[in-house]
């Protein structure tokens, strides 16, 4: 089942036309990110461009990422893998308007995001038992009714973006797992991840798929930078020990990838893993994080090296007019930009894994 | 229910260092810094005297023991411009180190001649496992007039180097910067446990570099065992190296949690009991299956010490492992 354009487009003119809330009755957040609680509780916070708490909406456990509505204050919280809830939070009341189901035989895969200005919500998701991932369409103005759904063309799709307006690009991790051995990763000798252009009705345009020798190079997170350039960022899943890239750049049709790396020894210190991509504010350059490595790397649009910047457990990154904003695993928020790497807030909580600028 | 929250900058007090910290740094980290450092400066001087390998086999080996003191410190002076991986570049999965050495000395390349000029070199050809493929790989045996001389000194002298500025960065910012984590302006360390949490990372992270790496890699699989990537093979240090690097790791381990540890205690104390039993100094028994039962017996051994530390030290300082580095997605 796919859902055609015009139905698109008809649901966007509806969407429009009737005023409500708006980000500004939340406070105007800048970001939005969970984290845990000392108490160990779980929470989505709205922050402000300074990383200052705006508004704090208890979660009934651990998250991932979340979709944040381009105008109104409301935010789709996903589980943390293999989670098959997502729970649609108005921002201002606090109030969990709605829970999302994954159809059975799926669970959620920790993100989404919106398309046709809000009024679809997209989740990548894994059939787990052919298995095959699938992208979700769900209906806003319809209470987020399940409308539709499209082939990812790979297995694990872990992050998907919107490029244009008919043009979707999808993260295939290239691994397999099945709920039922949890987050166990049962395909890593064949695993072969891809980054997927697919249209809305379900075509693969184009796709990237890694040399062979990097064919255990998980391709899981997205940015959409300047001119349609996506960035994408992987976890190695060989010898941690090897020095492989982690970041790569790709354009609708380009061909082989740019595959972006710093110093030998820097990249060592990555621990072959990148958690979280983000181009910044100017899509001029374009960063990576490593909780394990505690790193910030930060390249040119060209995947030239630039900088590294040190945090222990750092992991969420988001574009910010003069650079990127990044929180960490300690509770620190951090700005990278002209004036160097500095602490903004810092709070006695855990920064989860992503943070979502709106 | 939503919660309106004030806007308050950094609300964190500065209560002082977390438990243990400032012994930590007194009695383990400084004296390991200034001790690497000396030793160091002892190889670069060993090395403008006489450059050949008998000379050299002693210095290098009080160089590698002053390094395996601090080796596990992996963050802020080890950290800069790449030092850690300068100094001790392994594993080396994809053979960097003879591949680059073999290219500079097939070119007589003249960046030797100045320290600014090695400083630049690739981190694989420089370094404590750059020295070791000089002075026991055959392959590279030189004489005392030679550029492999010259390559050996140039290799020696930047060892010191570095070692002398983890050595003053340490007491001049690092020292201060952990002891008054949490302090107004301190960039480094946002709150009071943040120095601790640091050190207790180091700590289980240098136990999984010992059990994943020192002993991990040339245990292979049972199909396909690997004794060609011990560490330090060559100068048959491999044994060595790991005592010393869990004997440091003990003593973090007292310092930083300041109070009983019985449990951790007597994990180390048969870690490193099995450890020096090992016959092999350089485990190239991990191919025959006896060889390989012991040398697995210690690896568990060492992940029953990270797992002692888990429950015993964890606690006391009220931390666990990294929110999104032990996660994960």
């Amino acid at each position: 089942m796919t859902t055609s354009r015009r139905a698109f487009m008809a649901s966007l003119a509806a969407s429009l036309a009737v005023p409500r809330l708006s980000w500004a009755d939340a406070g105007s957040p800048a970001y939005l990110a969970a984290a845990r609680e000392p108490d160990g509780g779980y929470a989505l916070f709205g922050l402000s461009a300074t990383g200052q708490d705006l508004f704090r909406v208890p979660l009934p456990g651990r998250g991932h990422a979340g979709a944040a509505h381009p105008d109104r204050p409301e935010a789709v919280a996903f589980a943390r893998r293999p989670g098959t809830f997502g729970l649609v939070i108005d921002c201002v009341s606090g109030q969990v308007d709605k829970v999302l189901q994954s159809p059975p035989g799926r669970h959620f895969m920790g993100h989404g995001t919106f398309l046709a200005g809000g009024d679809i919500l997209v989740t990548p998701e894994n059939e787990y038992e052919t298995p095959s991932g699938v992208l979700g369409l769900w209906s806003r103005r319809q209470g987020y009714r399940r409308i539709g759904e499209i082939p990812t063309h790979g297995i694990g799709p872990h992050e998907v973006l919107q490029i244009s307006e008919n043009v979707l690009v999808v993260a295939n991790g290239g691994i397999r797992t099945h709920p039922a051995q949890g987050r166990d990763k049962l395909n890593l000798p064949t695993m072969r991840p891809s980054l997927a252009y697919v249209d809305l009705d379900g075509r693969l345009l184009d796709q990237v798929v890694l040399a062979p020798e990097l064919h255990h190079n998980s391709i899981r997170h997205l940015s959409l930078g300047q001119g349609g350039q996506v960035a994408f960022a992987m976890q190695w899943e060989g010898d941690v020990m090897e020095s492989v890239p982690l970041l790569g750049l790709h354009r609708l049709g380009q061909g082989a990838p740019l595959l972006a790396q710093a110093d030998l020894a820097e990249q060592l210190a990555m621990k072959g893993y990148a958690g979280s991509v983000a181009f910044s504010g100017d899509g001029r350059r374009v960063a990576i994080t490593s909780p394990r490595g505690g790193r910030l790397h930060v390249f040119d649009a060209a995947g030239g090296f630039l900088e590294s910047h040190r945090r222990g457990d750092i992991c969420g990154l988001a574009r910010a007019p003069g650079g990127f904003f990044a929180t960490d695993g300690q509770g620190g928020v951090w700005q990278a930009g002209r004036g160097g790497f500095v602490p903004q807030a810092g709070a006695d909580r855990n920064w989860d894994n992503h943070v979502v600028a709106l | 229910m939503i919660k309106a929250l004030p806007i308050a900058a950094l609300c964190l007090l500065p209560l002082g260092a977390a438990a243990g910290v400032p012994e930590v740094i007194a009695r383990d980290i400084l004296p390991g810094t200034a001790g690497f450092a000396e030793a160091t400066q002892a190889l670069s001087e060993a090395s403008d005297r006489d450059c050949t390998m008998p000379a050299m086999a002693a210095p290098y080996g009080a160089a590698f023991d002053a390094w395996l003191a601090i080796a596990h410190l992996r963050f802020g002076p080890l950290e800069e411009a790449g030092r850690d991986r300068a100094i001790a570049f392994w594993p080396d999965a994809k053979g960097f180190t003879p591949r680059m050495l073999t290219g500079l000395i097939a070119d007589q390349d003249p960046v030797v001649a100045t320290p600014e000029g090695f400083a630049e070199v690739s981190v694989a050809a420089r370094g404590l496992f750059a020295l070791e493929r000089m002075l026991y790989d055959p392959q590279f045996a030189y004489g005392p007039d030679s550029y492999g001389c010259a390559l050996t000194r140039a290799i020696s002298h930047d060892l010191a180097r570095m070692a002398g500025a983890i050595d003053t960065e340490w007491r001049d910012s690092q020292a201060g910067l952990m002891r008054d984590a949490g302090a107004p302006g301190n960039t480094a360390y946002l709150s009071p446990d943040e120095a601790a949490r640091q050190l207790y990372t180091a700590l289980l992270s240098g136990l999984e570099f010992n059990a994943d790496g020192r002993l991990g890699r040339p245990l292979g699989s049972f199909d396909d065992p690997r004794p060609e990537r011990a560490e330090a093979r060559r100068s048959e240090r491999s044994r060595r190296n790991l005592v010393l690097s869990l004997q440091a790791l003990h003593g973090l381990a007292r310092d930083l949690a300041g109070a009983d540890i019985p449990l951790t205690d007597a994990a180390f104390e048969s870690a490193i009991a099995r450890a020096e039993a090992l016959e092999d100094p350089s485990f190239a028994d991990a191919a025959d299956p006896s060889g390989r039962l012991k040398i697995e017996i210690v690896q568990q051994r060492v992940q029953a010490v990270r797992r002692a530390v888990e429950g015993e030290i964890g606690p006391i300082l009220g931390v666990g492992a990294g929110f999104n580095s032990a996660d994960g997605d």
